[in-house]
């Protein structure tokens, strides 16, 4: 049996701290449909204020956020929205701006850095001359960092000319900001000043933050009161919900500072595994707090074979990504020595060393 | 009570010149002329009632003693719910299972003789997945009453979001569907090139808006007969079906045996402070859990919330009846005001529903705004209804105390309209 565990598949299996579980038990709370919830008004207010958007909304999730974010830009019946061919809304979140809101996606092909050629996103939106046989287009989506890339930041000067090819069209900006502080950390930029293009934002909280549960969207006072009333048709309406927020509120605070540490830890790791005959790590794209490993072509082993291994014999948690790939997500709750261990343990693994930790 | 009036004058050397048990108050005058209020043990106060009651005015609102009764969601996490938030055993819901979220998953399909459940954040959620999965092919229809919360009360969402077409059928005053209504409101499969496909048929047990009304075991199995007969499936909306469970004096899983899935929720009379259970097969789970993704309801560490939940089960079932008990308690009380009507044989569970007479000459919303400033919070249905809704954090001195309010609201609205 594994004694130590060590969970790199995501930065979603952060636990809550002491700190948040005792802001949890003592949190003030009301009813938040009937009325608004103390500790949820206070963590909407706090969250508008820091991405300089004029209200928030808490959602129990990052995909309910971007749901009702597409869904409530894009609120007339024949709608289109542009985002990225590999991005979180368009691969992970069951297709439910489609399935669930009616609205047909167009995507434009990501490239390696998560941004998407300009040029490409301004050709997809559709001409309103041929609105006979075209959707309407209304929304442009950005995904910062983006998940697929391996973390990769989208720079304050690439969001700001999205917005402007938006706004010359009269269409909507939506980010996926789902790591949006680590972004904002990773670029040494504000927030604030990242997003200032944003009609909404969706911010997780659950993720490298460290909260529990949930997310916040943030945009205008007009979007946010339309977004809450579709959060209670999609059943999102909680009741005592402040006991979440208090949490989040810790978390934020806590956290937020804690983020460049997870970005080194990850390069440190990064620069390790590079070291490993049989795998392969582009450091270049390493920005952040994930990495995506590359196992070679002429190691004896495959993806889904090495996250076992790793997996029963040392404790090591991963997410393979197709047959040769790996994905390693760092948060506050790996230390230095738990890269260490990580990295040696890689080691072994690929090596075909197996350490018979009490077998 | 008397012990401690007299120990009050003696030792404050003040006369007593007005008391009200009920309210809790009393209003001492020393010797020198100065007029004092006594709080009385463990009783607030409202001064604005007591000024009123002397001065014949109202002040400004200093409304010491709030009493909701807007619904039983309004329910406030107890010690022991927070000490179990505080120190839950938590882990990531999507990437694997929380153990809180399992645990009080299994628990509740137990209680409910299902073979799953699944914690979601809403009832409203509850219901939305469970027509959804039922209702998983293109074109489907689903029979539910005209008066129902899924159709009246959830944004419409089964149409807007899931694309099910509603086909309601007139709720009676009791909160069911005639039987020979339902199966005629059933489409004949011949007639398909118009007709949208019955998936399902939907019940809500309490009713809420018959006033928390409950559905026999007798009527629920009959209609799982007919929905069996015709292919289909029954979901129970049992957002209150602890209390119906309660007062029928029929164990929850025979209650609803004959039902394909259930919504049950933890938020409301159960006392917790958020969250829903969906129960049905192992398989109905399976997708609901994937439709809850979809709809952005797949938290984290949500063993928290769950933590908090298996604590009210078992803490505030137990308690339901003295809600129903304390329900009655305001109907009848609410009878003898003259202006006002409750049909107290509807009183099943822990709704009252409150009708202004004929005649009256007094509006609903005149008596809410009047409650509201005397620290009593009520529903209003339309202008001539009001609905309260009693649940364990409302005591039987708060009941005593909001029939009182009543009683002057009436009156002090009749003043006024007749001025």
């Amino acid at each position: 049996m594994v004694a130590r565990i060590v969970d790199l598949r995501s930065d979603t299996v952060t636990k809550p701290s002491e700190a948040m579980r005792a802001a949890m038990a003592s949190a003030e709370v009301d009813d938040d449909v009937l009325g608004r919830d103390p500790s949820c008004f206070r963590l909407e207010t706090e969250m508008a204020k820091i991405l300089g958007k004029e209200a928030a909304l808490f959602v129990p999730s990052g995909t309910m956020a971007n749901l009702i974010s597409v869904l409530v830009h894009c609120d007339i019946r024949g709608s289109e929205v542009i985002l990225g061919d590999n991005s979180h809304i368009h691969i992970y979140e069951n297709g439910g701006i489609a399935t669930i809101g009616g609205v047909h996606p167009r995507t434009v092909k990501n490239n390696h850095d998560g941004t998407m050629d300009i040029d490409l996103i301004e050709a997809a939106i559709r001409d309103p001359k041929r609105h006979l046989v075209y959707p309407t287009t209304t929304l442009i989506c950005l995904e910062n960092t983006h998940g697929n890339s391996g973390g990769r930041c989208l720079s304050v000067e690439y969001t700001d000319k999205v917005g402007e090819v938006a706004k010359k069209h009269g269409l909507k900006l939506h980010i996926d900001g789902a790591r949006i502080f680590n972004a904002s950390v990773a670029l040494d930029v504000p927030v604030d000043r990242l997003v200032q293009a944003a009609d909404s934002v969706s911010v997780c909280l659950s993720k490298g933050v460290g909260a529990p549960v949930g997310s916040v969207i943030v945009g205008s006072n007009g979007f946010i009161t339309k977004a809450r009333r579709l959060r209670k048709t999609l059943g999102g309406g909680m009741r005592q919900v402040g006991i979440l927020c208090a949490a989040a509120l810790v978390a934020v605070k806590e956290n937020v500072p804690k983020l460049e540490n997870d970005h080194k830890k990850a390069r440190l790791l990064a620069d390790g595994l590079n070291e490993i005959k049989g795998l392969r790590v582009d450091t270049s794209t390493v920005e952040t707090n994930i990495i995506y490993v590359e196992i070679e072509e002429d190691s004896r082993t495959t993806a889904a074979k090495l996250c076992k291994d790793l997996e029963e014999d040392y404790g090591i948690l991963l997410m393979p990504m197709g047959s040769s790939r790996l994905r390693i997500v760092f948060h506050h709750q790996i230390s230095a020595s738990d890269v260490q261990y990580a990295l040696s343990c890689f080691q072994q693994a690929v090596n075909g060393v197996r350490n018979q930790n009490g077998n | 009570m008397d012990m401690f009036m007299n120990e009050m004058e003696r030792s404050l050397q003040m006369v007593v010149m007005f008391q009200n048990q009920s309210l809790g108050i009393a209003i001492w005058f020393s010797k020198e002329g100065n007029w004092t209020i006594i709080l009385l043990p463990e009783e607030p106060i409202v001064v604005e009632t007591i000024s009123s009651l002397i001065f014949g005015k109202v002040p400004e609102k200093m409304v010491t003693r709030i009493v909701d009764l807007r619904s039983d969601t309004v329910t406030k996490p107890t010690e022991a719910m927070r000490a179990a938030m505080a120190s839950a055993e938590v882990d990531d819901d999507v990437l694997g299972y929380d153990p809180t979220a399992f645990r009080l998953e299994t628990e509740m399909a137990k209680t409910m003789g299902k073979e799953a459940a699944l914690f979601v954040p809403s009832g409203t959620m509850g219901n939305l997945i469970s027509v959804l999965v039922h209702c998983d092919v293109r074109g489907s229809e689903v029979i539910l009453g005209d008066n129902c919360h899924i159709h009246i009360f959830e944004n419409g969402g089964i149409a807007t979001i899931g694309g099910v077409h509603p086909r309601p059928v007139k709720n009676n005053y009791d909160g069911t569907i005639d039987i020979d209504l339902i199966e005629a409101a059933i489409r004949d499969p011949n007639g398909e090139l118009l007709y949208p496909t019955t998936k399902l048929i939907c019940l809500e047990n309490t009713h809420a808006n018959s006033g928390g009304r409950c559905l026999s075991v007798e009527y629920t199995d009959r209609v799982g007969e007919l929905a069996k007969k015709h292919g289909l499936k029954l979901h129970i909306d049992g957002a209150r079906i602890f209390n119906a469970s309660v007062a029928l004096g029929v164990p929850v899983d025979r209650l609803v045996q004959a039902a394909d899935s259930v919504s049950v929720c933890l938020s409301k009379g159960i006392g917790a402070p958020v969250g829903s259970v969906i129960v049905g097969s192992n398989n109905f789970i399976a997708k609901a859990r994937r439709l809850r993704k979809t709809l952005g309801g797949g938290m984290r560490q949500i063993g928290i919330l769950c933590a908090a939940a298996l604590v009210a089960l078992q803490e505030n079932v137990g308690k339901l009846e003295s809600d129903h008990k304390k329900a009655r308690l305001f109907a009848d009380g609410l009878n003898e005001v003259k202006g006002l009507k409750v049909d107290a044989c509807s009183v099943e569970t822990n709704m009252v529903f409150i009708d202004i007479e004929e005649g009256a000459r007094i509006r609903a919303e005149m008596i809410c705004k009047y409650l509201e400033e005397r620290g009593i919070l009520v529903m209003q249905e339309s202008s001539l209804r009001l609905r309260v809704v009693l649940h364990h954090q409302i005591s039987i001195s708060d009941v005593q105390y909001a029939l009182s309010c009543f009683q002057q609201a009436v009156k002090g609205v009749q003043n006024e309209m007749g001025n």
